[in-house]
């Protein structure tokens, strides 16, 4: 298939096609309504169902019902909608059912603005919801890498019976790149022995995320437990750019802000003065033993973020000392410039 | 570009198409030549990448540039300023209008009706041939069909602006104006421009449209994008002979 050039938010929309998605529900928000708007002209093409929930509340449960069947299930929303999400979210985490949700973040708190933001961090990484739960939250830095994730989410909830976040700022949803939908390697998935998708000639299955015998609670946070260990095993990705021995600076930024921070790496690189980047994919798990490994020797590691700081606690919980942990986020919208990081770094060398 | 000099030419496509930067550029290429230009911003979809990014740059070449201002500048709203109906109506200067994407955004259009009933217009339609849902002539002629039925204008010319942003190279233009020359025929309406990326140009100076090329400095760039040129030279004058 020939490139395309797409608008992140529409790329989204048809990788979510491309992997098998028959079931998107929705409800509009900037910077994501590309996303409904694509599909509600493509999933008519491919059999599929495109439905406008009332509110991103009655979506979240949308989600939860639909994926009770076993079948693939989405659905975006911007930092606002996916707060109204939380509790379907943390239903779903519970009940162990597979759904991909993507968030394309804006600023807030409240309803904040519509301009790009990464400061939904702690709610996506830190359990949003109520309860010991955690989503896998994969953060794309380009258009093509937001379809890339995408064609592996579906996969990856599967596999985990779990919620899968993408989560992009607002330029991954607005911005157009060229792009080309490449089928990954198959996954060896787990039969869908729990789905409630009729029971004849069969024991009915019992879909719930209530336990009111403790010890059966206990018993069910445990096992999401073994999931989420063997996540951290298995699912931790990241990019190591220009980071190497001698990096007198280490910087850790994900999504939008690691394309700005490659561009201060360039200048600095061509001044003689050698800047690394570790770039998380994988938000949760956090590439946390990468992040020290690439710690080692440098003068100090800068975190930086479209938010106040939150990431940040986890690069601090990742480099343990090993070097200073400095910050530097703009938010509201604000997109961090070249020079304003360039600046930042001076400051540390 | 064939008769875009004078008069009012609204410049509408599907989302993405390319429509704000080949509005900017239009305007500032006009600009430098001499013309008396308004540019102005009808965009009520887009809040992200919209001509108001490269108002300053144009203000310094003369271009007015007619856009929601200060508290109103990163609103949600569907904002149309009244000084727009005014400014449409001037015969002493070019008016271009940089419409909203799709049908939806060229619904704004038929609260003008009336004013373009009086005054001779271009609505001019954007093709990039590598987005979806214009990546066939079907797919083009339907968009048309649209954004003619929501505007209640007829689409009277055709601006061809194929490109894949960095990757774009000559054949990328050429398929892209194949595609619009089958879409113009059709329609029996002009290509009135061929957009391309103002490094390209000398390189398609020999094509059989080399007459309508309208070379496109980047105004809208990511962040981590720097731009060369910056600043009102940037819209320099560019003769396909000089090229």
């Amino acid at each position: 298939m020939a490139k395309k050039l797409m608008k992140g938010n529409e790329a989204i929309g048809e990788a979510a096609i491309q992997a098998g998605v028959r079931n998107y529900f929705c409800y509009p928000i900037t910077p994501q309504s590309e996303v409904a708007e694509y599909l509600a002209k493509r999933m008519p093409e491919v059999g599929g169902m495109f439905l406008q929930g009332e509110s991103e509340l009655a979506v979240g449960n949308m989600i939860f019902g639909a994926a009770a069947t076993g079948e693939r299930v989405f659905t975006t929303s911007s930092s606002p909608g996916i707060s109204l999400m939380q509790e379907a979210i943390s239903y779903i985490a519970g009940a162990q059912l597979p759904a991909v949700f993507a968030n394309i973040v804006r600023g807030g708190p409240g309803l904040g603005g519509i301009l790009p933001a990464q400061s939904d961090y702690f709610q996506s990484v830190k359990g949003g919801g109520h309860g010991d739960y955690k989503m896998l939250v994969l953060a794309p830095s380009t258009v093509q890498e937001a379809v890339d994730l995408m064609m592996i989410a579906f996969d990856l909830a599967d596999k985990y019976t779990n919620p899968v976040m993408i989560i992009g700022d607002g330029m991954i949803g607005q911005m157009m790149e060229p792009v080309e939908f490449k089928k990954p390697p198959p996954m060896a998935l787990p039969p869908k022995k729990w789905a409630a998708n009729g029971c004849k000639g069969r024991d009915p299955v019992i879909i719930r995320s209530l336990f009111l015998d403790p010890l059966r609670l206990e018993q069910n946070n445990r096992e999401l437990f073994v999931k989420y260990r063997r996540m951290q095993a298995e699912e931790v990705r990241f990019e190591r750019y220009n980071v190497e021995k001698g990096n007198k600076v280490l910087i850790v930024a994900y999504g939008t802000t690691a394309r700005i921070c490659k561009t201060v790496i360039a200048d600095f690189k061509a001044r003689g003065i050698n800047v690394g980047l570790l770039r998380p994919i994988s938000l949760y798990p956090f590439p946390m033993a990468a992040v020290a490994e690439a710690a080692e020797g440098v003068k100090a590691v800068l975190s930086v973020e479209m938010s106040m700081g939150q990431m940040v606690e986890d690069v601090e919980r990742s480099v343990l000392g090993r070097a200073p942990v400095g910050f530097f986020g703009r938010v509201g919208g604000v997109v961090p410039t070249p020079e304003e990081i360039t600046v930042e770094i001076e400051k540390l060398l | 570009m064939i008769g875009l000099e004078k008069g009012v030419t609204l410049i509408t496509g599907n989302y993405g198409s390319g429509k704000t930067e080949v509005a900017v550029n239009l305007a500032g290429l006009l600009a430098s030549r001499g013309e008396k230009v308004t540019l102005a911003d009808l965009d009520i979809m887009n809040p992200y990448f919209r001509c108001r990014k490269a108002a300053a740059e144009l203000e310094a070449l003369g271009v007015r540039v007619i856009i929601p201002r200060e508290g109103y500048f990163f609103a949600d709203l569907p904002i149309v300023l009244p000084e727009i109906r005014g400014a449409i109506q001037r015969r002493d200067s070019v008016f271009i209008g940089d419409v909203g994407g799709d049908d939806t955004g060229a619904r704004i259009l038929g609260s003008f009706a009336d004013v373009l009933a009086r005054n001779p217009y271009k609505l001019l339609m954007v093709i990039n041939a590598n987005r979806p849902f214009t990546d066939t002539v079907d797919g083009c002629l339907g968009m048309m069909d649209e954004i003619e039925a929501s505007s209640k204008l007829a689409i009277g010319g055709i601006a061809a602006n194929t490109h894949l942003m960095d990757e774009t190279d000559a054949d990328v233009v050429r398929h892209g104006f194949r595609l619009a020359a089958e879409v113009a025929e059709i329609r029996g309406i002009p290509i009135v421009l061929v957009a391309v990326a103002a490094s390209l140009a000398r390189e398609l100076r020999d094509e059989p449209f080399a007459d309508r090329l309208l070379p496109i400095e980047r105004t809208m760039l990511p962040p981590w994008r720097r731009r060369e040129g910056t600043g009102p030279g940037m819209f320099k004058i560019r003769q396909i002979a000089e090229l």
